[in-house]
């Protein structure tokens, strides 16, 4: 316990000095990582956002299913509620009786007039019950829309047609465009980063040549190295973490918590931003990790 | 401690470096291995430190097959042997006694032991005062020295000097003898020097290997160049 202890205080104490020691090159690694993870912050600012809005506007698209004047009998409803529920994508199905869809209409033009419109007719209701149909995603509205009207004693369907589907589906492509960029540009980080960390072991080559000298192991000259890559990629992350994080409180507090309109609110900073921070430091201290890992890994292989 | 049967080595682009070399060395001898450029001196150096693997025959050191060696074990084996380069090979940003300290540290000695057993050699190769020096304000001999102290820190049962005056003047040459002389003598020491120094060797008369071209030309106590 106490080797394994020392070995590691030795390790971080090699580590701190390497990246003091070699400063035009740890300086040059640590650009690396801030550049791209200043990339990558924003397109994941982006990306969740446009996720968060292409989800709550999918959650927003709802089924109306009117059941026809025939099949009001409550065995009927229980009948029609059971098949609506087995329809895969469904997620639930929520009974609104005639009753309360005419006070709901009738509430949609409450002024006087209207109220005083209304008043004479308010025992010859002309509503249909209905049911609300809640859907996992709008990817297959359409589908469930048929299923549903095809069940007996629905008298039709309500949804927004064929322009609903099509702001699914580009809301859609928007987030599975920014995902893969984001995903572009991570691997364009690792591959820069395990780079630039190649280049500072050539430069040190005479160095481990020395400790193979003395009687180093390979793990034991690796160590060092990968902690140094860790800690350049904290460092590198120390400025993009600030300005996304700094920057996009800013950004929400200037728009107002929405994105050019009322329809695409945006995540609120709290705690959205403590998320940035984790996986911008994470993914900075990961890349730092494997690349230096895998560049002296690379240099140690062939050598005896 | 070290013996060879039949060595030979040759590389991958075709080069004949050595060529069935039979030699055995007792533990506390100081040999000299001389011979021209492209004898296979340096090729028998790296196989006995394990660096490359011979073609065929046997290397064994202190008991140890050398060429069957894994890889990973390459590291621990290499502790019992010091090295010294004609380079010197120090680390420019490290001290003096870091640099000592630098091969107990590799092997995770406790700091107090490290302590000790660096200012030790630092009194054997006679630098007890520049500890706290850097190798380029040391003069040629005397990084020479914080080499051989490094080499030595280990207690290897054998230290390989590899040309290791090839860079300094005769006066300083002279010194550095002395000091391997008197590391032969008081830690018992077996050394292998690789040299080319004609003068040095006709002066410190001792077993002397003459290589050529792969082959043991000839094998002499007491012999001079």
């Amino acid at each position: 316990m106490a080797n394994f202890f020392r070995r590691v205080t030795r390790h971080l104490k090699e580590g701190f000095w390497g990246v003091i020691r070699h400063g035009s090159m740890s300086i040059s690694s640590i650009s690396a990582v801030t550049i791209t993870l200043l990339i990558i912050g924003v397109f994941l600012i982006f990306s969740i956002n446009v996720d968060n809005i292409t989800k709550d506007i999918e959650e927003s698209v709802a089924i109306v299913a009117i059941v026809s004047f025939d099949y009001e009998e409550q065995t009927e409803l229980d009948r029609i509620e059971t098949s609506a529920k087995a329809i895969s994508g469904v997620n639930d199905v929520i009974f609104s009786s005639k009753d309360q869809e005419w006070e709901y209409y009738q509430n949609l033009y409450e002024t006087e007039e209207t109220a005083a419109i209304f008043g004479p007719f308010q025992d010859v209701n002309p509503m249909h019950h209905a049911f609300q149909i809640e859907i996992e995603n709008g990817d297959k509205i359409e589908e469930i829309a048929t299923g549903i009207e095809a069940i007996d004693g629905i008298d039709s369907v309500e949804y927004g047609g064929a322009s609903a589907v099509m702001l699914v589906s580009a809301l859609n492509s928007i987030r599975y465009g920014g995902f893969v960029l984001v995903m572009a540009v991570s691997a364009l980080a690792i591959f820069l980063i395990a780079n630039t960390i190649k280049l500072t072991i050539y430069a040190r080559h005479k160095e481990i040549g020395i400790m193979r000298n003395v009687g180093a192991t390979n793990g034991y000259i690796r160590s060092p190295f990968v902690i140094e890559g860790m800690i350049i990629g904290f460092i590198g992350a120390i400025i993009p973490v600030t300005l996304c994080v700094f920057g996009y409180i800013y950004v929400y507090d200037l728009l107002g918590g929405v994105f050019l309109t009322e329809m695409f609110v945006m995540i609120p900073p709290h705690p959205f931003v403590l998320l940035l921070v984790a996986i911008l430091s994470g993914t900075g201290i990961l890349v730092g990790l494997v690349g230096s890992f895998f560049s002296v890994t690379k240099y140690l292989r062939w050598k005896r | 401690m070290l013996e060879l049967k039949k060595l030979s080595k040759t590389y991958k682009n075709g080069v004949k470096a050595l060529n069935g070399i039979n030699l055995t060395i007792s533990q506390g001898e100081f040999v000299y291995i001389i011979g021209s450029t492209g004898s296979g001196k340096s090729t028998l150096i790296k196989i006995i430190d394990g660096e490359e693997v011979p073609t065929s025959g046997r290397c064994e050191v202190i008991g140890i097959n050398v060429g069957k060696l894994k890889h990973s074990k390459v590291p621990i084996y290499r502790r019992n042997i010091g090295v010294v380069f004609q380079d010197f090979r120090l680390l420019e940003a490290k001290t003096v006694f870091e640099n000592i300290a630098f091969a107990l540290e590799v092997i995770n000695a406790p700091k107090s032991l490290i302590r000790k057993r660096v200012r030790e050699v630092m009194n054997l190769v006679g630098l007890d005062d520049k500890g706290h020096s850097f190798p380029n304000q040391l003069s040629g001999g005397q990084q020479q020295r914080v080499a051989i102290a490094r080499a030595l820190a280990n207690r290897p049962m054998l230290l390989i000097a590899d040309e290791p005056t090839g860079n300094l003047d005769p006066e300083m040459s002279n010194d550095i003898m002395t000091l391997l002389e008197k590391i032969n003598r008081e830690e018992q020491t077996t050394i292998l020097m690789v040299t080319h120094d004609r003068e040095l060797v006709n002066r410190h008369l001792k077993r002397t290997i003459t290589l050529d071209s792969g082959h043991i030309k000839s094998d002499v106590l007491g012999g001079g160049y």
